[in-house]
């Protein structure tokens, strides 16, 4: 009987539950998302050539569960206050409180278990979904993983059956020991905290001090290495934390006390609807803002390396395309792209001698690219004057002849000496085309043709001079980066976006009371909807802003690894 | 004197077509003057609250004609809507009504907010309405940190700041003790006496509607009877609502 009962209040609220089931889903979801990558240590070690990159996934483990259990924290606490008032009538009309408790401890753990169960199964979907996404969307290449990881499923599961199984004990203790008329109340609401003005000013320092601490040791990474990652990780999340619970709230009190500002429209009621959120939403806020830095820093990364790929093989070639013997290809050949320059170079060699004309690269000069000191690509063109007369310059042209012919001297001759030489010329043909990416297959196809037509050629090192597969070699090289950045923004904003919904709406109840008060007294519609517009866009804008800025501090930890990636992919060059 | 509210043959039924219709108010009509107390009394079920949400123009009569200060409340819709709520009614609730998260002094201020009156004019005019009704020195606490008598004050405050044409009661005694009610009912006849503050009441309780000029008593969605005070002292018109309420549950 008593299960009939609960049953219906299940339905009757059905609303409430399903904004509550949806939020249990969507945190193990994404929880399951996180830990497909973190548990796959196969794809960890073979994508990344930092060995810390396991490192930075156990902490972020630590920080999801974190942010998970709080998370189901409010999601239980929601439950409770949906469901005491209830279980409390039940026990006033003579239900016994061990039968209330079993009842409560059960349909805790129920919807626990359920929500993380579908959670799962939505965790393995979205993983999946975001997988195919970007390896078509981004054109990455993505080895040992894969949406299914037995690992994740067990971890997550029992990372939340065991969080359920405190939760549902809690309630039921809680269910029995409160006198029942205050589960009756439970649900009115909780005085303004009277805060004093000393204790915040105290508290907005202690947060300014320790978002300050916090990003110095994001600057300091490089020199103090790991301990600067767990400092910074505890003084940002404090920081964060105190940012909500006293600067901005600060920063409103100054706002109210503006009467141009205060005392227009609805702007009081907002201030202060806001004031009281963000102390009672502290906590989720500082969630969010923390999801925010960690997915806008992740997307960065990705955003970063995938931004590498090109830029590192614009730094490698000054052409898009060099072919060998180019006599050897016809104009059809070449209409496959669309070449905007195209160089050629004749050649006559004898036994020991590579002949140039060199009035062919007066008219053309050889382009090539060159590091500099600060290891910036900078682009140089090479006369035949200088070609004759510097060495290294002649070297550029060397990288790009057959082998047979980069061992033989150069000799760069007139024009009339050159046509004058005996035996027949052949061509080195350099070619740029008006868009690399749009020719990507076709330019591949050349370079191929290249290798098959001139044998000599070796693949390995050769290989570096078509820009098409030096391409192909660094995205294969960076696409593991690239994918774990994207995952992990995407699942990271999307748990974000579901915190603050699920705090939203399931507060939705007290301000449907609040907003038909002011309707009431005459409030235009319009007005209340920009009140509602203001208060949520700044409950998401300044979590928003403060993950942004943490993102500008950490990324000095992936900078070392962005603007000089020589270093560490480095040997090549 | 002039008539500040109109009612002319005001119906109300629930209920939509397939529905079983309910006749809330079956063809209501009385007029309020200018600076009157009037009370409107009956059972529960009666009709009254449905009257007074219509008077509040927060509802919409099936039928009928409803005037508050010149204007026909029932062809008002929208931004309009609102802005004569703002203008021409104050509202005080059993349940209070104010909003927890906004001061006293910030609660009273709102209608005047939306009004788009200045700053320093909405203190000033905060201060007064403050003095008139003693609640000065609580101006600066949380509704939550004040009792029952004096939110009702200060929700007395709110709907008077604007001046409004009338002010609407809603069992404005329903959620306070003895001494709270009395103590409310003394100011709001004060209010009407020397301000000439017109003051439309809707109760079930004989006590409160002791201070109105005149009871218009409704059972079951229509006037029953309607009964002036006159000379006659309060404790005496006291009675008389007693007795006809005996004869009303008859």
């Amino acid at each position: 009987m008593l299960l009939k009962l609960s049953l219906t209040g299940i339905k009757e609220r059905l609303r409430d539950y399903i904004v509550l089931f949806s939020g249990l889903v969507m945190a193990s979801g994404i929880f399951y998302m996180f830990e497909s990558l973190a548990t796959n240590k196969a794809f960890l070690e073979n994508n990344s050539m930092i060995s810390s990159v396991v490192l930075i996934f156990h902490l972020g483990t630590v920080l999801l569960s974190i942010i998970t259990f709080v998370y189901i924290l409010y999601a239980n606490s929601f439950l409770m206050t949906m469901r005491q008032k209830d279980y409390a009538m039940f026990m006033m009309l003579g239900a016994k409180g061990r039968k209330i408790a079993q009842l409560i401890f059960i349909e805790t753990f129920v919807v626990g278990i359920g929500a993380t169960l579908v959670g799962t199964l939505l965790g393995i979907g979205l993983s999946s979904i975001v997988q195919q996404l970007l390896v078509q969307q981004l054109a990455i290449k993505i080895t040992h993983f894969t949406a299914v990881n037995t690992s994740a499923v067990v971890f997550t599961i029992i990372f939340f059956a065991v969080i359920f199984l405190l939760a549902a004990l809690v309630n039921a203790m809680t269910i029995v020991k409160k006198p029942i008329l205050n589960l009756l109340k439970a649900s009115e609401t909780p005085l303004p905290a009277n805060r004093k003005f000393v204790t915040l000013i105290l508290e907005v320092l202690a947060g300014i001090l320790f978002l300050g601490i916090g990003y110095f040791m994001m600057i300091q990474v490089t020199n103090l290495a790991f301990l600067a990652l767990v400092v910074a990780l505890v003084t940002i999340i404090l920081g964060t934390y105190f940012v909500f619970h006293s600067i901005l709230i600060f920063v409103l009190d100054i706002l109210k006390r503006h009467d141009s500002i205060a005392l227009k429209n609805l702007n009081n009621f907002t201030l202060s609807q806001l004031s009281f959120r963000i102390q009672d939403y502290t906590r989720i806020l500082s969630m969010v803002a923390m999801l925010f830095a960690l997915a806008l820093g992740a997307i960065t990364v990705g955003l970063g390396f995938h931004n590498e790929i090109m830029k590192m093989t614009e730094a490698t070639s000054a052409y898009d395309l060099v072919l060998n013997n180019g006599q050897n290809f016809s104009a059809s050949d070449l209409k496959q792209i669309n070449a905007t320059s195209d160089a050629i170079y004749q050649q006559k060699e004898d036994n020991d001698t590579v002949y140039y004309d060199r009035a062919q690269f007066d008219q053309t000069p050889l382009r090539t690219k060159e590091l500099t000191m600060s290891r910036q690509a900078k682009k140089v063109a090479y006369t035949g004057e200088q070609l004759a007369n510097d060495v290294t310059a002649s070297d550029q042209l060397r990288s790009l002849e057959l082998p047979e012919q980069s061992a033989k001297k150069h000799q760069f001759l007139t024009s009339e000496a050159f046509a004058a030489l005996p035996s027949s010329a052949t061509e080195l043909r350099v070619i740029t085309v008006a868009d690399f990416t749009k020719d990507k297959e076709a330019l591949k196809n050349l370079a191929n043709e290249n290798f098959r037509k001139n044998p000599t050629l070796d693949k390995n090192m050769s290989s570096m001079n078509q820009k098409v597969l030096v391409y192909e070699l660094y995205n294969a090289l960076f696409s593991g980066f690239e994918f774990m950045g994207f995952f992990l923004g995407i699942a990271f904003l999307t748990m974000l976006a579901s915190c603050l919904m699920f705090k939203i709406l399931s507060g939705a109840k007290s301000d449907i009371q609040r907003y038909s008060m002011l309707e009431k007294i005459g409030t235009r519609r319009n007005l209340l909807k920009q009140s509602i517009r203001k208060e949520i866009g700044i409950l998401f804008l300044v979590p928003g802003l403060l993950g942004v800025t943490h993102v500008l501090f950490g990324l000095q930890m992936f900078k070392t690894l962005l603007s000089d990636p020589i270093v560490i992919f480095g040997c090549r060059f | 004197m002039e008539k500040i509210v109109t009612v002319n043959e005001v119906k109300k039924t629930y209920g939509k077509g397939n529905q079983k219709q309910t006749q809330a108010l079956k063809g209501i009509s009385f007029e309020v003057e200018k600076g009157e107390f009037v009370g409107i009394m009956g059972a529960s079920g009666s009709g009254k609250s449905t009257l007074l949400n219509l008077l509040a123009t927060l509802d919409k009569p099936t039928d009928g004609k409803i005037r508050i200060n010149q204007a026909d409340v029932t062809k008002l819709s929208g931004n309009k809507l609102a802005d004569f709520r703002s203008r021409e009614i104050g509202f005080i609730f059993q349940d209070f009504n104010l909003l927890e998260n906004l001061t006293a002094a910030e609660n009273i201020a709102v209608p005047l907010s939306l009004q788009g009156v200045k700053g320093k004019d909405i203190h000033r005019r905060v201060a007064e309405v403050a003095k008139r009704l003693s609640i000065d020195s609580i101006l600066n606490s949380y509704p939550a940190q004040i009792s029952g008598g004096q939110k009702q004050r200060v929700a007395a405050a709110r709907a008077l700041i604007t001046q409004p044409t009338i002010l609407l009661g809603d069992e404005p005694t329903g959620a306070l003790d003895s001494n709270s009610a009395r103590d409310l009912l003394d100011t709001m006849e004060e209010l009407n006496q020397k301000d000439q503050v017109s003051i439309l009441l809707v109760t079930h309780d004989p006590f409160s509607a002791s201070y109105c000029q005149r009871i218009l008593f409704i059972k079951d969605g229509v006037i029953y009877q309607e009964v002036k005070r006159e000379n006659q002292t309060r404790e005496a018109f006291y009675r008389q609502i007693l007795s006809i309420l005996g004869n009303l549950e008859q």
